[in-house]
């Protein structure tokens, strides 16, 4: 046997020369890696037939998925525990459960339940409603847009004034006991027995320290217009009013304080989304209603 | 020969790479969420693949540590103080999904604290009234009395019987003033606060104004893969031990 003759390799592992094998080896080998991406894309693509349930679902109802996460939570609902808790009895009844609320859903939306029945309807308008906000809520804005919103409503962004206020009623033709009663209110204490002596009396609709609101329901708009003017320890004009003749005494009074950006940040967030959330669901009504035919009774136009 | 060899080989290495990720992924989804604990490697698959998708859709308002922040009420991820649930990765990945006060029918959105210095504290429950700024003065000494700091005991005993009374906080805040992490009412009488400092001035601000922070439902927004690699991640920031312990270290970890 001759050791030095040179081996000539295989033509297809020369990439100088034609090989008709190699050519339909690389042309095999490409075909597989077509068919399988295809078909790895056909057989777990949302939306299409499947031969398999996604990892992410229990069950597949006529291709409509039935979610594990939504699986779960239906086990911790109903019995408890978690998926390695659950027995298998646990484990059926949760599924089908769900597989027969998918069939009905299924159902409903063949019998075109929307159409006639309210509840459906309604049910129906809240979701989509829901679907808009979420999309607002998951935009987050950022910190100068959140600024600008509260730089352009100051007045949302403000305390709740309160004030301590003694409304005391006279009667209406005791001018002189009027006059003597404004002196006596200058001094922050005044005497029962002085006010007795002035035929005055507390009206009783004030309860001490009250927010704004609660003060102008209890003292009626007139009363609380006056009383809301008054600075700490300052007595109101007579004010005529069916009952008698009253006069406002200011024991203290907080007028509302604008909050400052950091403080009231979580409400301008708030607020913020909520405006954006109705900005969007008038977009998508104005959407809708421009691409919908819309025709109308003749006796409705 | 060899480029072809070469081409080849990469495209081999990165299809099983590829059906490596596919194949943890599936073995992640399929897992029971509180059962991952057991397995480290897939913990650390979702942890580390979290991260990244917790950095862009979180970390906004959680802040990149997770330690939230107090001023606007965004909660701490870091420690073992679960608002809502408590905190098994099953009860992260339902928030991150259906979100909180998001408008998701499936959100958690029981719990809404009422703005007791608005004429209509809560809108959605009209047998809640008012209070007037000495009731609510009475209500913080009361859980200042509760966290056992200095309270001024007059107040804090009518603070009590407001609190169990016409307030109505006992309603969800619970008679012990310890919370109901089943709707997301906090614990009053820790120290632990979701909006400012704790002081008196924080207390009026929430009780006076109410509060009600969102976390958006991400349901529409991530795949379910990634949310629960989310809530992977989330879980292991209060569990630091996680991403590079065995089973045993992950049980004794909180």
């Amino acid at each position: 046997m001759p050791t030095d003759q040179k081996v000539n390799p295989p033509p297809w592992r020369d990439p100088t020369r034609v090989s008709s094998v190699r050519s339909f080896a690389l042309m095999t080998f490409g075909a597989l890696i077509g068919l399988f991406l295809a078909g790895y894309s056909l057989f777990t693509a949302r939306g299409v037939s499947s031969l398999s349930v996604p990892a992410e679902d229990v069950a597949l109802v006529n291709q409509q998925p039935i979610s594990r996460s939504d699986y779960l939570i239906l086990l911790q609902t109903l019995y408890g525990v978690d998926l390695s808790h659950a027995t298998r009895e646990q484990r059926q009844k949760a599924l089908n459960d769900m597989i027969r609320e998918e069939l009905f859903v299924q159902r409903g939306k063949e019998l075109d339940l929307a159409s006639s029945d309210p509840d459906v309807r309604s049910a129906l308008v809240n979701a989509v409603e829901l679907e808009i906000s979420e999309d607002a809520i998951t935009a987050q804005p950022n910190e100068a847009t959140l600024r600008d919103y509260y730089t352009t409503h100051p007045e949302r962004y403000v305390s709740e004034g309160s004030m301590n206020v003694r409304d005391w009623v006279f009667r209406a033709d005791d001018h002189g006991g009027l006059a003597a009663a404004l002196e006596a209110l200058k001094s922050p204490v005044i005497p029962a027995e002085t006010l007795a002596r002035l035929h005055a009396r507390e009206s009783g609709k004030t309860q001490g320290d009250e927010f704004y609101f609660a003060a102008k329901i209890h003292l009626g708009d007139q009363l609380f217009a006056a009383a809301r003017e008054l600075p700490d320890g300052a007595a109101s004009r007579p004010i005529q009013l069916s009952d008698g003749v009253h006069v406002l005494y200011m024991v203290s009074n907080k007028r509302p304080v604008p909050f400052d950006f950091a403080k009231a940040r979580p409400q301008v967030l708030n607020d913020y989304r909520n405006h954006a959330i109705e900005q969007l669901k008038a977009g998508d009504e104005s959407f809708l209603r421009k691409r919908a035919n819309v025709r109308i009774a003749v006796d409705l136009r | 020969m060899r480029f072809i060899v070469v081409v080849i080989l990469v495209f081999l290495i990165g299809a099983a790479v590829f059906a490596d990720s596919r194949h943890s992924e599936r073995r992640l989804l399929r897992a029971d969420p509180d059962a991952l604990l057991a397995d480290s490697a897939l913990l650390r698959f979702a942890a580390d693949r979290g991260r990244s998708l917790f950095l862009v859709h979180c970390a906004s308002c959680h802040g990149v540590s997770g330690a939230g922040d107090p001023l606007n009420g965004v909660p701490d991820l870091t420690d073992s103080d679960w608002l809502y649930g408590t905190g098994r990765v099953a009860d992260i990945e339902q928030i991150i999904e259906y979100g909180i006060r998001s408008r998701n029918s499936r959100a958690w959105s029981l719990a809404i604290m009422p703005a007791y210095a608005r004429p209509h504290p809560n809108p959605a429950d009209k047998n809640i009234r008012p209070l007037s700024p000495g009731e609510i003065g009475d209500l913080i000494e009361f859980l200042f009395r509760q966290q056992g700091r200095e309270a001024d005991a007059a107040a804090a005993s009518r603070g009590a019987a407001l609190y169990t009374g016409d307030a109505g906080c006992y309603d969800c805040h619970s008679a012990d003033v310890k919370g109901d992490s089943a709707i997301g009412a906090p614990n009053l009488a820790d120290r632990i606060t979701l909006y400012g400092d704790g002081s008196r001035d924080a207390l009026y601000q929430s009780i006076a104004y109410g509060r009600q922070g969102v976390c958006p439902a991400w349901i529409k927004k991530l795949s379910a893969a990634g949310i629960r690699e989310t809530a992977v991640y989330v879980y292991s920031m209060s569990h630091p031990r996680v991403e590079r312990s065995h089973p045993g270290d992950v049980a004794n970890a909180n």
